[in-house]
């Protein structure tokens, strides 16, 4: 270990700038990384063998729990791709649900990111405000689906709960308070100067490398590829609004927070247009339980790139074979060219800078609970109540703060 | 003339045998099955003649009879083609295609894991996605697989549960 | 005998600086959380993180060297509470003060960046390593500009000694206003020293855990912890006698309350810092500090020095 004066450091399983068990072996030469070994798989569950042993019904909420933060993405896809092989033609109103909660999905998820990455280079404040916001988001997610993470809204056929009028004010509102911090934050990218320096020329992916390795999402727009399924291949209702595809020429983890940043912005305006046509009617139609047999590829622009599923259906309840090709698999190649010759320092920001979610990349088997069978009902707006007086028992008590803030944010 | 179509006019100029092979399923997505022989040769066109510069996935099925695979490609303007081929169930084995995608790596390791389809010309490295100690010739997603008594977590639960109980007892 | 028994163990010594360097570590704490938008720490967390680390088993790694893995953090703790006699705290004359107290005070504060190497060297663990060998790169960075800052001051106060350039500066008020410039050196640097943001690359979590500290546990941690936050103390209280105008002839009471919101001040700035920036890369780190904090400090050394001329 000594002789050549290399260093070999174990980054995983179990490691504080990892989120999820994975293994990185990294050889350091001073600090330079000079060879770098990825193991991946420590999440496999065995998702997509469960899925063939499931009902279509029952797969919907398995597939929702493949990932933790692009829960909707993965569920929505499966919905698309068994609807296509079904023949069913979605109502006009359960396209545009489902397209908000996507568009919300992505706010919560790029929020997440942000706070995530300015902890990698060192920057907590940055994580402190940006979860903060991120809690308007998820508020909005619980008000109109009842959930914060897995949200349970698809269903074959379209969505379970319907957007009431009056919840419709609620999300304006949150998106103009987010749409002011976003651009703070993008007020603070362009201009703290120990933050660019850590973001840019970090972690270079040129637009040849991005082709050549199969980037999606923000890592390959970052490298200036027009490349987004929600432009080239839209589905629910994203061929009824006009927005952006974000590009950046950075090619850098610079380039990645800018192109996250401004596409909070176009998630905005969608989500605006979106609340202003939505159309009348019912939200879901009756799908068959017996699903006819065909394959479909369904594929969706999830927060973190294309989010691929194939479905193949054999005529009974349940599906033939599910693939799930989540994005971080499509992008977890390109991380290892884009740390040759770079800084151990930068290794969790540019391992961080593809949104890395290994739970997705590996999927996996969902729990059964054998006891806690309870039926109870607990109201979203109590539980929160309920938490509230918890904590205000352990003496922490954030009320006046929160008056302060709600001030603040009015002015 | 859509794009699907043109993609298949040229396809099938190229390669006459496919001509009622391909299948437009709908806007953006082509399937079109082709034998062992001849996947190389059609995958070779397409990635070099055609733009298909995206490889999005590769699927690995078992139909039963056969095992099958599926190569989605993808190019700018979103069309999807999804080649799949078909191996024998006795000795699958296909030829690696990360001459043209260095990103295929994962997915193939994926066919040999949970299919154990063989890929000639894939370099070494880890398994992925299942443990070092999954049995080397166990392949979960095939459709005959039953979990057995060498399977890593068979007993899983009940086995440690029936432990702490005689421990207690 | 006795009164020197009182000033090493009870006040200004150890005692006094376990409450304060606490006290500092709950501000530093606190005044970060709310300007993240947290709530922060109660006041007493600090003391029950203490009390909690000290109930808590002492691990040494197999590999690690045994006497230099629980030697290390009692000699860190022994150097800052010794450099902390030589700072005047009561009134501007410092318990024991001699002409050349300053050298003596700088290299006692170097020993505890020479234990977090060692103690993380002799961990044989590689993130301790790793921590160690950056913590000794960054001394060689940040030492040259906060020692010719340092320099400049006294080059102005013509002594070596810390009592009377805090005599000086009570004398000529004014003149602290001359080394604003070599305060704000001395500042940075001395987040540097701190390893704190954004220079807390030796101990970096999201890279290598926690650096030097990654095998340390229960007592010894307890020591290590208890000694960053005493010389927290005393790196502040350095800067404040150094830089700041001090006693200005008040009673001693009154130069001890001055005193003390002068390090409250210097610790308000360095929690402020702290929260505003993101972590450097090492290189970046010994950039910046060659390439303008030392030729900065040898402006401010020249500028004091022409003014020295001027002034006599």
């Amino acid at each position: 270990m000594h002789d050549s004066g290399d260093i070999k450091i174990p980054i995983g399983p179990q490691h504080p700038a990892l989120k999820e068990p994975e293994s990185f072996l990294v050889t350091l030469h001073g600090e330079k990384i000079t060879a770098f070994n990825v193991k991946i798989g420590y999440n496999h569950r065995g998702i997509e063998k469960a899925c063939e042993e499931r009902t279509y019904i029952q797969d919907v909420y398995l597939v929702e729990r493949v990932c933790g933060i692009c829960s909707h993405s993965h569920s929505t896809c499966f919905v698309q791709a068994v609807e296509e092989i079904a023949g069913i033609e979605l109502p006009a109103r359960a396209k545009y649900i489902r397209t908000i909660i996507a568009e919300l999905e992505r706010i919560h998820s790029h929020l997440l990111w942000l706070g995530v990455a300015g902890h990698e280079v060192g920057f907590d404040t940055l994580l402190m405000y940006a979860w903060r916001d991120r809690e308007v988001v998820m508020d909005i997610l619980a008000l109109l689906t009842g959930n914060r993470v897995n949200y349970g809204i698809n269903t074959i056929g379209g969505v379970r709960r319907d957007i009431k009028t009056e919840n419709i004010q609620e999300v304006l509102k949150g998106m103009d308070i987010l749409e002011e911090r976003t651009k703070y934050y993008i007020g603070v990218a362009q201009g703290e100067s120990t933050l660019i320096k850590r973001l840019s020329g970090v972690g270079k992916l040129s637009y040849e490398d991005a082709v050549r390795l199969g980037a999606v999402g923000p890592t390959a727009r970052a490298s200036g590829i027009e490349r987004d399924v929600r432009h080239d291949d839209p589905y629910a209702a994203y061929s009824e609004v006009t927005f952006k595809v974000i590009t950046d020429k950075h090619c850098d983890v610079y380039g990645r927070t800018v192109v996250r940043l401004k596409e909070l912005l176009e998630c905005y305006s969608i989500i605006r247009q979106l609340l202003k046509k939505l159309p009348e009617g019912p939200v879901t139609i009756k799908a068959p339980r017996k699903i006819p047999q065909g394959e479909a590829v369904s594929r969706y622009e999830a927060p973190r790139g294309e989010d691929l599923h194939y479905v193949r259906s054999n005529g009974t309840e349940k599906p033939d074979r599910v693939k799930i090709r989540p994005p971080t698999l499509a992008n977890i190649q390109a991380v290892s060219h884009m740390l040759q010759d770079s800084y151990l320092a930068d290794l969790p920001i540019v391992i961080a800078a593809i949104d890395p979610c290994f739970s997705c990349t590996d999927r996996m088997v969902a729990l059964k609970s054998q006891h806690s069978r309870k039926k109870d009902v607990v109201l979203w707006e109590k539980l929160r109540l309920d938490g509230i007086a918890w904590h205000r028992k352990q003496g922490s008590d954030f009320s006046a703060l929160n008056k302060k803030l709600a001030k603040n944010l009015e002015r | 003339m859509t794009q699907e179509e043109k993609i298949k006019q040229e396809l099938s100029e190229n390669f006459p045998f496919l001509k009622d092979a391909i299948i437009i399923k709908r806007e953006r997505r082509i399937f079109l099955d082709v034998a062992i022989e001849q996947c190389s040769e059609v995958f070779d066109y397409l990635v070099k003649n055609m733009q298909f510069n995206k490889l999005s996935a590769i699927t690995g099925l078992d139909e039963g009879d056969s095992l099958a695979v599926i190569y989605h490609l993808s190019r700018d303007g979103a069309t999807l083609f999804n080649l799949r081929t078909r191996l024998s169930r006795d000795n699958p084995s296909i030829n690696s295609v990360t001459p043209y995608f260095s990103s295929a790596d994962i997915y193939e390791r994926e066919l040999m894991d949970l299919l154990g389809i063989k890929v000639i010309g894939l370099p070494e490295g880890h398994r992925y996605p299942l443990a070092d100690d999954w049995p080397k010739d166990d392949f979960p997603l095939r459709k005959d697989w039953k979990s057995k008594e060498n399977t890593p977590g068979h007993k899983g639960l009940a086995s440690t549960r029936s432990a702490q109980e005689g421990q207690n007892a | 005998m006795l009164k020197a028994f009182f000033h090493i163990f009870i006040f200004p010594g150890l005692l006094f600086l376990f409450f304060f360097g606490l006290l500092a570590e709950y501000l530093d704490r606190k005044i970060c959380a709310r300007l993240q938008n947290r709530i922060g720490p109660p006041w007493f967390q600090p003391f029950a993180d203490f009390l909690k680390l000290l109930g808590k088993q002492d691990i040494v790694p197999g590999e690690a060297d045994t006497t230099v893995f629980k030697l290390m953090p009692i000699l860190a703790l022994t150097a800052t509470v010794t450099a902390y006699l030589y700072i005047p705290t009561w009134g501007s004359q410092a318990v024991y003060s001699f002409n050349g107290d300053l050298i003596v005070v700088l290299y006692l504060l170097f020993i505890p960046t020479m234990t977090y190497f060692l103690g993380g060297w002799y961990s044989r663990s590689i993130y301790s390593m790793v921590g160690a060998v950056r913590s000794l790169t960054q001394l060689f960075a940040y030492e040259v500009p906060l020692f010719l800052t340092i320099l400049a001051s006294a080059l102005l106060a013509n002594t070596w000694s810390l009592s009377e350039m805090t005599h000086f500066y009570a004398g000529h008020p004014g003149y602290w206003a001359f080394n604003l410039l070599g305060f704000t050196i001395a500042l940075i640097s001395l987040l540097g020293k701190l390893e704190k943001v954004p220079f807390d690359i030796p101990e970096a979590e999201t890279e290598i855990v926690a650096g030097t500290f990654t095998e340390y546990g229960g007592r010894l941690l307890a020591l290590f912890r208890l000694s960053m936050d005493i010389e927290m103390v005393v790196v502040a209280s350095l800067l404040a006698a150094v830089f700041l105008p001090f006693g200005l002839h008040l009673p001693s009471w009154a130069c001890f309350i001055g005193y003390l919101v002068q390090v409250f001040l210097i610790i308000f700035l360095i929690s402020l810092l702290r929260s505003i920036f993101a972590r450097l890369r090492l290189d970046q780190m010994i950039n910046l500090c060659w390439k303008y904090f030392a030729p900065l400090a040898f402006l401010q050394v020249l500028i004091n020095l022409i003014l020295k001329g001027v002034l006599s």
